[in-house]
């Protein structure tokens, strides 16, 4: 990719984000590199939780718990595939791109899971054109991500598993454990280079809708994701996030005050959990999902709405706009919820919270 | 002692449950050849190192020391299979040489420990009096991990937790727990093992050394009198004769610098004489790893001991490599057992993922915490409940150690066991829960007394070990009908239960003793006459008399002061069946009698003023009369029954008590017989008559439609003078005597409820048989509005 081409690109892929850390940390890497890979193990641990790299400090990527990255990172070194399950908004994809991007410096191999994706899209297609004028040759084959993947040596990504019809998952299983797609058209057969493997993500939220086979899980390494198990752990994704985001868009307001991501991040976990953060009171929680990637939207949203409309500076009109716009989806039911959480626990918060308050209100009348 | 100043031994400093440690003990044992072997342990422990060693002592197993006076004080000294203490010990016994303990007597430790606790309590209390208390955590002092010995451990594990986690950090792990495997245990070289612990000590030492000084100079103290207590034994081995090359202190690593040259500061014989002891006993028992797990709270222990032991196995193999196969493969058949069907080829994957997160930490080989990791991503499929189980099961294990017949038991120990044999118990003594029904009567048909009594005499056992909490038996709550002659246990041995045998010998030399014992606390110490009646039911199922005269005693004392009759009764109540049954026990309740009486005078004398009561307390009131009417029918030839006829009538006639129990009075009364037919219309009319309010008027009638209800029904007159009440009460009456009527009918049932209809409908003239369709169906969405309407009602003025 050409260096003119990332200006004006909406979403940088992981690789260029941190590009300049990647550089760094493959400079300074003394450990064993695998065959396929482009750093060590180690350094791979430390582009994700962040550390120290020459001079260079590495930010994390993934906060949380360590040992779910170690155990990650670990299973692509035994070559095995890796599977991420979490709730909505538990940085599955975020963690499968970093993981793709410092281990073989391209996030770009997906393949996006959805109702529609067809065996094709996993394995191989044609260039219909030139089947039909020149019969089938290598030239008219058109390879699916997880097989340049395979002939690169690099990890590819399987978003949304388990969103995919049965028989389109278990096209994954001939890959995985014989490493090979064979196309019997040309008479040959593609093998997987050192390096190879595939890292999938599946949401919890759509269990039972297409479950996966016995067959298929036990290919897999299989971790799950939580949700950011204490509020500083999820206050410091979310500022991290939020001001990353904010720069990358070039959004002309300040990034949000702390205590405005306190609120949002307090909310937002007292909801999900069903009660408030002393443990006291019982909540009823939203039909919809209200992850900390929500919380990131939001919070990014109403810097855009602030910077675009307002004054630059965030205000609580701003949040509350947001705040709305992420907890009331199902209109009826959870609006009543917001307006019993407002009323019940938010207005008996004292006065920094009054001006959220008054805003949620008429917001949500 | 007068020995050169610069006599220097050899120190082995280990962590007590490390199989690492074990094994490069042995390897410098061999290597040295000592003649001695000085062992860290209660010094009067010696002696019990020969049943250690025994060839059918197995581990887990723990010396025990107990103070043979109150307040009881006790430690323990467990040992496992991988404790490096007890490797030594073998191989001491294997090549001839002297084994010794070494460190403070029993006896000394815990009069110290009494010491140090009693000073910590008075800091807890001067330190929360002015409010300022430091930020700065405590220091550690004996490393939780270096020195896990039964008293120290709980202290010090929350005292030194910082600087652990600290180290943790430094060293890119977890927790000092995975630390201390990978860089320790993981250690194959026995050199730079020796030197390394060494050294590691010796630094934590003098990290927390000043500051343990100064701000837990208790603690201090009693680690520096230990040393030169362990100096003095360690010059007494000299002394006698054994080359100081030749000799091999086994210690905590904490103290291993402090031994290498004894002879400065050694106890000398003034300090010895004045040393604290308070006298003290010490016995062997069986240990568990459940224990020995820091799951069950006990301290002194590591986190997995099975898991431990597997690894001490895989050493002594030759193979250490082995213990990821071994530890994921015993995971995955306990999965299988349980009926999770895990494959072998999740097995291998789940040993290469473990391997490759040690490599990420530099570790040759993968620790428990990453095990554990890989089990559940793979076996687990990234679930940890479904492992949960089946890693407990590896990870603690259910093993327990048993110890040869006869060695070192406790006189308690042996008394149950006795008393097992004399029973026909000892079959039941499996670790497997078995049922057993036992009926208490006589058994005719056969020969001698002690079989005629078997079941009754187990029962005795059974229930004096209940009051024991020793955790054999249990009862379960057998049928109504045979509850009187027949009880039902479950058994089932544990660790557990032979450690609190072992402990309840603090209580006396056998179970009868330490029953009588238990049974004298409990008596001492209660202060209600419901607990103390309770004791004397206690005392009679656990067949022991004199301890029943005790609880007559003490319940007499507190009968005199009390005026509650809901407790009175209560009390009297369970006296009655004591004697009204005692005999199938074959207990000779007649020294209860007297009491009895006492209770049911007192009772009749309070009645009257407890009977001024609100409707709340009315409801234990009832049940305190009607226990009361029932010991008068019961014991009618001891107890006064004319003055409880006089106190219901008196009762029953009187207009200031609670009108419910006037009402119950006057149903016992005619229940009884001493109330006529006349008697009882002219009391209706009298309560029932126009002008009374609704609320005594209705309260009453609850009362007294509590008791013999057929008489009730059959009775015309009753039913007249009721309709005649509420046709007399105005629309505000009937809906607050509504309230009062709807509770005393509540409780009829149907048929009783269709008896009510008939004589309603005679009453009104209309057909019977519809007024009872009526009275008994479903309530009409109309009517139902209307009792609706009445829950608004207010209640206030009652």
């Amino acid at each position: 990719m050409a260096a003119a081409h990332t200006q004006d690109t909406m979403r940088l892929p992981a690789e260029l984000l941190y590009q300049q850390e990647i550089e760094v940390l493959k400079k300074e890497d003394k450990g064993d590199v695998p065959p396929g890979w482009q750093m060590s193990p180690r350094a791979v641990l430390t582009y994700i939780t962040g550390g120290k790299a020459g001079k260079l400090d590495i930010t994390p990527k993934y906060i949380g718990n360590r040992r779910l990255v170690e155990m990650a990172i670990a299973t692509l070194v035994t070559d095995r595939a890796l599977l991420l399950i979490g709730e909505p908004g538990t940085a599955k994809s975020w963690l499968s791109e970093n993981l793709a991007a410092a281990v073989s410096g391209n996030s770009g191999l997906v393949v996006q899971g959805t109702a529609g994706t067809s065996e094709e899209q996993v394995r191989y297609s044609w260039n219909y054109a030139m089947l039909l004028a020149n019969g089938p040759t290598p030239e008219a084959l058109v390879r699916s991500p997880i097989m340049r993947a395979m002939e690169g040596g690099s990890v590819a990504r399987f978003e949304e598993i388990s969103r995919c019809a049965s028989e389109v998952q278990d096209a994954l299983i001939s890959i995985l454990s014989e490493k090979t797609v064979s196309v019997p058209e040309l008479g040959n057969e593609t093998s997987a280079r050192k390096g190879f493997s595939i890292i999938a993500t599946a949401n919890t939220r759509d269990r039972g809708v297409n479950e996966m086979s016995a067959a298929l899980k036990r290919r897999f390494n299989i971790i799950v994701l939580p949700a950011p198990s204490d509020l500083e752990t999820e206050l410091s994704i979310v500022k991290k996030r939020v001001s990353e985001i904010a720069a990358s868009y070039e959004l002309k307001a300040s990034p949000p005050a702390d205590e405005a991501l306190l609120k949002v991040v307090t909310i937002f976990r007292e909801l999900r959990s069903g009660m408030t953060l002393d443990r006291k009171e019982k909540l009823k929680s939203p039909a919809g999902v209200i992850s900390t990637a929500e919380a990131i939207s939001l919070l990014t949203n109403s810097m855009a709405l602030a910077a675009s409309f307002g004054s630059g500076e965030m205000t609580d009109e701003d949040l509350a706009a947001g705040l709305q716009g992420a907890i009331v989806k199902d209109d009826d039911k959870d609006k009543l919820v917001w307006k019993e959480y407002l009323d019940n626990v938010m207005k008996k918060r004292g006065s920094e919270w009054r001006g959220l308050y008054q805003a949620c209100r008429e917001m949500n009348e | 002692m007068k020995t050169a100043a610069d006599v220097k031994v050899s120190v082995f400093g280990v962590r007590h449950l490390s199989p690492g440690g074990a094994r490069h003990l042995l390897q410098y044992l061999d290597q040295v050849r000592p003649t001695a072997v000085l062992i860290e342990g209660p010094s009067d422990a010696t002696s019990m190192i020969r049943d250690l060693v025994h060839p059918s002592t197995v581990p887990p197993v723990a010396v025990l020391a107990f103070t043979d006076e109150m307040p009881v004080r006790t430690a323990l000294w467990p040992f496992a299979v991988y404790s490096p203490e007890l490797q030594a010990m073998r191989w001491a016994a294997k090549h001839k040489a002297l084994c010794e303990m070494i460190d403070l007597p029993s006896g000394s430790a815990l009069a110290l420990q009494d010491l140090r606790r009693r000073t910590e309590e008075e800091k807890v209390s001067r330190k929360a009096a002015p409010g300022a208390e430091s930020e700065i955590e405590p220091p550690s002092e004996e490393a939780a991990s270096i020195e896990p010995e039964g008293v120290e451990e709980s202290e010090a594990e929350t005292a030194g937790r910082s600087i652990y986690e600290r180290i943790a950090e430094l060293a890119d792990e977890h927790d000092y727990d995975t630390y201390w495997e990978r860089h320790y245990e993981h250690n194959a070289n026995p050199d730079t093992y020796r030197d390394s612990i060494l050294a590691f000590s010796a630094e934590m030492r003098s990290l927390g050394e000043d500051r343990e000084r100064s701000d837990q100079p208790e603690e201090h103290a009693y680690n520096h009198v230990r040393e030169a207590y362990m100096q003095r034994q360690i010059l007494k081995a000299v002394e006698a004769g054994h080359d100081p090359s030749k000799i091999v202190v086994v210690c905590g690593a904490y103290h291993a610098a402090a031994l290498e040259h004894p002879a400065k500061g050694a106890m000398s014989d003034e300090e010895l004489a004045s040393m604290p002891s308070r006298s003290s006993k010490l016995t062997l028992m069986p240990y568990s790893y459940y224990r020995l797990s820091s799951l069950s709270g006990y301290g002194a222990g590591n986190n997995a001991p099975h898991y431990f032991q597997l690894m001490w196995e895989a050493m002594e193999s030759g193979q250490p490599e082995d213990l990821p196969r071994v530890y994921l493969s015993t995971t995955a058949r306990a999965l299988r057992a349980s009926g999770t069907h895990r494959s072998t080829a999740e097995v291998i994957e789940a040993v290469r993922m473990a391997e490759g997160l040690a490599s990420l930490h530099g570790g040759s080989a993968p620790t428990l915490l990453e095990l554990r990791d890989a089990a559940q991503t793979l076996l687990g499929r990234g679930d940890l409940s479904v492992v949960a189980e089946a890693l407990a099961r590896v990870d603690v294990g259910t093993e327990i150690g048993s110890l040869a017949e006869g060695v070192s038991q406790t006189p308690l120990q042996d008394d149950l066991n006795r008393e097992l044999k004399r029973l026909k118990l000892t079959k039941y003594k499996t670790a497997v829960a078995t049922d057993l029904s036992l009926d208490l009567r006589e058994n005719r048909r056969v020969s001698s007394q002690e079989a005629a009594f078997l079941d009754l005499n187990r029962s005795f056992l059974f229930h004096r070990l209940e009051l024991l909490e020793i955790p054999f038996v249990r009862s379960r709550p057998n049928n109504a009908d045979r509850a009187v002659w027949a009880e039902d246990w479950i058994i089932q041995w544990t660790p557990e239960a032979e450690i609190r045998v072992v402990e309840s010998t603090l209580l006396g030399e056998t179970i009868e003793i330490a029953c009588a014992h238990r049974l004298r606390e409990k008596l001492e110490a209660c202060t209600s006459i419901s607990e103390a009646s309770a004791l004397i039911g206690v005392s009679v199922r656990c067949g022991m008399t004199a301890q029943m005269e005790d609880g007559r005693r003490v319940l007499q004392a507190l009968a005199a002061d009390s005026r509650d009759v809901a407790q009175i009764s209560g009390a009297a109540s369970r006296l009655s069946g004591i004697i009204a049954y005692g005999d199938i026990r074959r207990a000779d309740t007649a020294p209860l009698v007297p009491l009895l009486e006492q209770l049911f005078f007192r009772g009749c004398l309070y009645l009257s003023d407890a009977a001024n009561c609100n409707d709340e307390a009315a409801y234990g009131m009832v049940s305190a009369i009607g226990e009361l009417n029932k010991i008068a029918q019961e014991h009618d030839d001891t107890v006064d029954v004319p003055l409880w006829t006089q106190e219901l009538n008196a009762l029953s006639e009187r207009d200031d008590r609670n009108p419910k129990l006037s009402g119950f009075a006057c149903a016992l009364l005619l229940e009884r017989g001493e109330m006529d037919a006349e008697q009882c219309a002219a009391e209706v009319s009298r309560r029932l008559s126009p002008g009374i309010p609704a609320d005594l008027g209705a309260g009453w009638f609850e009362g007294l439609s509590m008791r013999n209800r057929y008489a009730l029904l059959s009775r015309m007159s009753l039913w007249v003078q009721l309709n005649d009440y509420i046709n007399s009460l105005g629309d505000e009456e009937f809906k607050r005597a509504l309230v009062f009527l709807r509770r005393a009918f509540s409780s009829f049932s149907a048929h009783e409820k269709t008896m009510i209809a008939e004589a309603l409908g005679e009453l009104w003239g209309v057909n019977a048989e519809q007024a009872a369709e009526i009275l008994t169906g479903e309530l009409k969405e109309e009517e139902d509005k209307m009792l609706d309407e009445l829950n608004d009602f207010d209640f206030g003025d009652f």
